[in-house]
């Protein structure tokens, strides 16, 4: 078997993750039985007879001997797994009737009812407003969900929940929220900075336990922004998300 | 055998900028957000990116070298809105060529010292541009001038500053600056895939009364470049917008090299207190005003553009909703990819070709590039650091986190006596694929929509008059001590021909003359 220069490495520790060591090892395993049938110097494989040696279907193997072992991937864009769902880990709640979802984080901090509010979570504020902002909550989760609102336009006092922190899935619709509630990323994602843009109250990296389409929420916008130093420092700084008693 | 044309001295040039780099990259990794899409396969398409810049970059960068050097094509787009002036070239430009060349360090695929000349090359084309580009503040980057990005001459400065239109909380052009700022940024957070490379910020410059001028650049708006707007973005009228900003009672403590910034207190849209608007590209002399003949022009021009945004935006959502994975994948990685077009477009050589397709030297490892190891990959090689290559003697402690790791393989000063090295990917691009459809020979300049031809030959005709010999070492220095010239007066007037407050001023005015003339 032919040598990699890699091979020899005082001060490797591993590549970290499973899927970077089960492709990487692939990957170099490849490379060593091309590089030997090739029967030429390292010099003038790497960048003439390994493009043709190292190629798109060798390399598929490698996809498909993961997958043969059982393993299936953890999806980020909902297209991957909606178009390979033999390959992706099924989407947490994608099968469910929106309206009977509910984000269920492990990390929500929730109270008994007082005053007429239970606190059902919390979040990373992104801009200080006067008041804190109250509406009826909905999820938009999926391109089908963001398709139907700009088919049939979002309902006045949405504030929507939202596991993307990106700026792009709920992009024709955004300015029609009168709030944000993003399970993921900071106040500097671009969700987080899109919303300060519109002007309209954000709270990213929240954690929240048993809201439903159609519940009357609270986010407590008019707490202090979380700032970068915070996220540096680690220091705690969430608001809170009510869930209104009729 | 081969051995290769470097030397000690470029080897240890090249291992600083490395060095830099990674440090930086590493900065930004943890005091910046990730990215995450639902929509957007985003960290497998950024790895599929940074491939095709490993394996293109130096041909390409070659080729524009052909036609001009990089310090030329600093000269020829100082006064001009383009990617070039961008996180595209602050930080993308190397940090891409570098991080596909990690990862493919780290998969057994070339060595380290593999590509050499090309490492060097890039880095090198990269540092003399920045350096020209970049003269006013001598900084290779924002990062070495202490997070700033204060670029622009004076001269532009002041028609900047001359020219903004006086805003407050409430009023209309206030408002309308708000929701236009608002639709457009989020039209182009779309448009580049759910990234930030169509849009920039730069400066502050100081403005005097405890205002600072923040410039918001923002690119590829209209039909050109991007295949996925051919016949979209039609009603879209300029491709390129400067938005001219100024803040009170907000300092901007760091405008970095993805063109983020930070500011005490945190910026607020009620401190905007005055706002400009422009368009220029390669083919116009210098920054043209856009609505900005009046307080009420300016209003009415932002919401118009608004809308339009928003229609624009709505439509491209539903075309990329409509798109195949590998589509999206397609669209994301050449946005990432082409983020140096703008090089091409400058030296009058660009083909749709080179910059829209991905080379199948890296098409051939998009199997592996799910969203589970693109999301891994990518991590691995920004922060934690967790690859082979990454790790270093224990003695070590990196900056930023103490640890013994580096992001970047340097070149080993061994490499002067190997008698076998492999210097470079090639001479020539290898064949490129694409799932999106062919791009439509249709592009909107300052100067009309025209077909690439046209566009490449108006370029290489077109001298910018400050650009000519007789000006284009008239820098911020040279003015210090000849203001009170004919030449520095001429100089200004060619800058200040579109200017509402400044046409004909002239060279000598200072901050407060111009604060003076100016509305805010």
């Amino acid at each position: 078997m032919a040598s990699l220069y890699l091979d020899s490495n005082k001060y490797e520790d591993g590549e970290g993750a499973p899927i970077l060591e089960a492709y990487h090892s692939a990957t170099k395993a490849l490379v060593r039985k091309k590089l030997l049938e090739s029967k030429q110097s390292w010099a003038n494989f790497v960048f003439s007879s390994s493009y043709d040696l190292i190629n798109t279907a060798e390399i598929l193997q490698i996809d498909q001997q993961v997958l043969e072992s059982g393993y299936r991937f953890t999806s980020s864009a909902m297209i991957s797994a909606f178009e390979r769902p033999d390959a992706y880990k099924p989407i947490p709640g994608a099968e469910k009737n929106s309206d009977e979802f509910s984000f269920e984080h492990s990390g929500a901090i929730t109270t008994v009812q007082i005053g007429g509010r239970e606190q059902r979570g919390q979040g990373d504020n992104v801009v200080k407003y006067k008041a804190n902002t109250t509406g009826v909550a909905k999820y938009f989760r999926s391109i089908q969900d963001v398709a139907n609102a700009l088919e049939n336009g979002v309902p006045a006092d949405t504030i929507a929940i939202i596991d993307d922190s990106g700026g792009t899935l709920t992009a024709p619709i955004l300015e029609q929220f009168k709030g944000v509630i993003c399970a993921g990323g900071t106040v500097r994602s671009h969700l987080g900075i899109l919303t300060r843009e519109y002007g309209i109250p954000c709270l990213m990296n929240s954690k929240v336990n048993g809201i439903r389409n159609g519940d009357r929420i609270e986010i407590e916008v008019s707490a202090p922004a979380k700032t970068t130093e915070a996220y540096q420092s680690g220091q705690e700084m969430s608001v809170r998300v009510w869930r209104l008693i009729a | 055998m081969t051995r290769t044309n470097l030397d000690y001295s470029k080897i240890l040039i090249t291992n600083n900028l490395m060095r830099n780099a990674g440090e930086e990259t590493y900065y930004l990794g943890i005091t910046r957000t990730v990215q995450e899409s639902k929509f957007f396969p985003v960290s497998a398409y950024v790895m599929l990116g940074y491939l095709n810049a490993f394996y293109r970059y130096p041909t390409l960068l070659r080729k524009i070298e052909k036609h001009m050097p990089p310090e030329e094509i600093a000269n020829r787009i100082r006064n001009a809105t383009s990617k070039v002036h961008s996180m595209g070239i602050n930080w993308c430009m190397v940090n891409f060529y570098l991080l596909g060349r990690e990862m493919l360090i780290n998969m057994g695929v070339i060595r380290p010292h593999d590509a050499s000349e090309d490492l060097v090359y890039v880095l090198d084309f990269w540092r003399r541009f920045q350096l020209a580009s970049r003269r006013e503040d001598g900084h290779i980057t924002c990062k070495e001038g202490g997070h700033r990005s204060q670029y622009l001459p004076e001269r532009r400065v002041q028609v900047y500053h001359a020219d903004l239109h006086a805003c407050e909380e409430g009023d209309a052009l206030h408002s309308a600056a708000d929701k236009f700022l608002a639709a457009l940024s989020q039209y182009v957070v779309l448009v580049a895939c759910e990234s930030r490379v169509c849009m920039t910020n730069h400066g502050p410059y100081n403005l005097g009364g405890n205002r600072e001028l923040l410039v918001r650049d923002f690119f590829d708006l209209a039909e050109g470049d991007m295949p996925w707007l051919d016949g979209l973005a039609t009603d879209v009228p300029h491709a390129r917008l400067t938005v001219t900003t100024a803040v009170k009672n907000t300092s901007f403590y760091i405008v970095d090299d993805w063109g983020s910034f930070e500011s005490k207190p945190d910026y607020k849209a009620e401190n905007l207190c005055g706002v400009g608007l422009y368009t220029s590209d390669e083919l116009s002399e210098t920054q043209i005003p856009v609505g900005m003949g009046s307080k009420e022009e300016l209003t009415e021009t932002l919401e118009r553009y608004t809308q339009i945004f928003k229609d624009t935006t709505a439509k491209l959502w539903k075309r990329f909703a409509a798109y195949k994975r590998e589509q999206l994948m397609d669209a994301g990685a050449l946005t990432y990819f082409n983020i140096i077009k703008d090089f091409a477009h400058i030296a009058g050589c660009y083909e749709a070709d080179d910059w829209n397709k991905i080379d199948v030297r890296a098409d051939r490892f998009r199997p592996l590039l799910n969203d589970e190891y693109g999301n891994q990959v990518l991590g691995a090689l920004f922060v934690p650091l967790s690859c082979p290559s990454h790790q270093v003697t224990p003695y070590t402690m990196m900056q930023h986190s103490n640890l013994p790791k580096r992001t970047y393989s340097p070149l080993s000063a061994a490499l002067l006596d190997e008698d076998d090295v492999a210097p470079t990917v090639g001479d020539q691009l290898y064949p490129g694929i694409t799932y999106l459809p062919e791009k439509v020979d249709r592009y909107r300049t300052t100067q009309g929509v025209m077909g690439l031809a046209e566009l490449n030959q108006r370029t290489r005709d077109f001298l910018p008059a400050l650009c000519s010999d007789r000006f284009k070492n008239l820098d911020d220095t040279w003015v210090k001590y000849h203001y009170d010239t004919p030449l520095a007066d001429e100089l200004y007037k060619v800058e200040q021909q579109y200017s509402r407050k400044l046409k004909g001023k002239g060279a000598s005015l200072s901050r407060d003359d111009v604060n003076a003339l100016a509305d805010i």
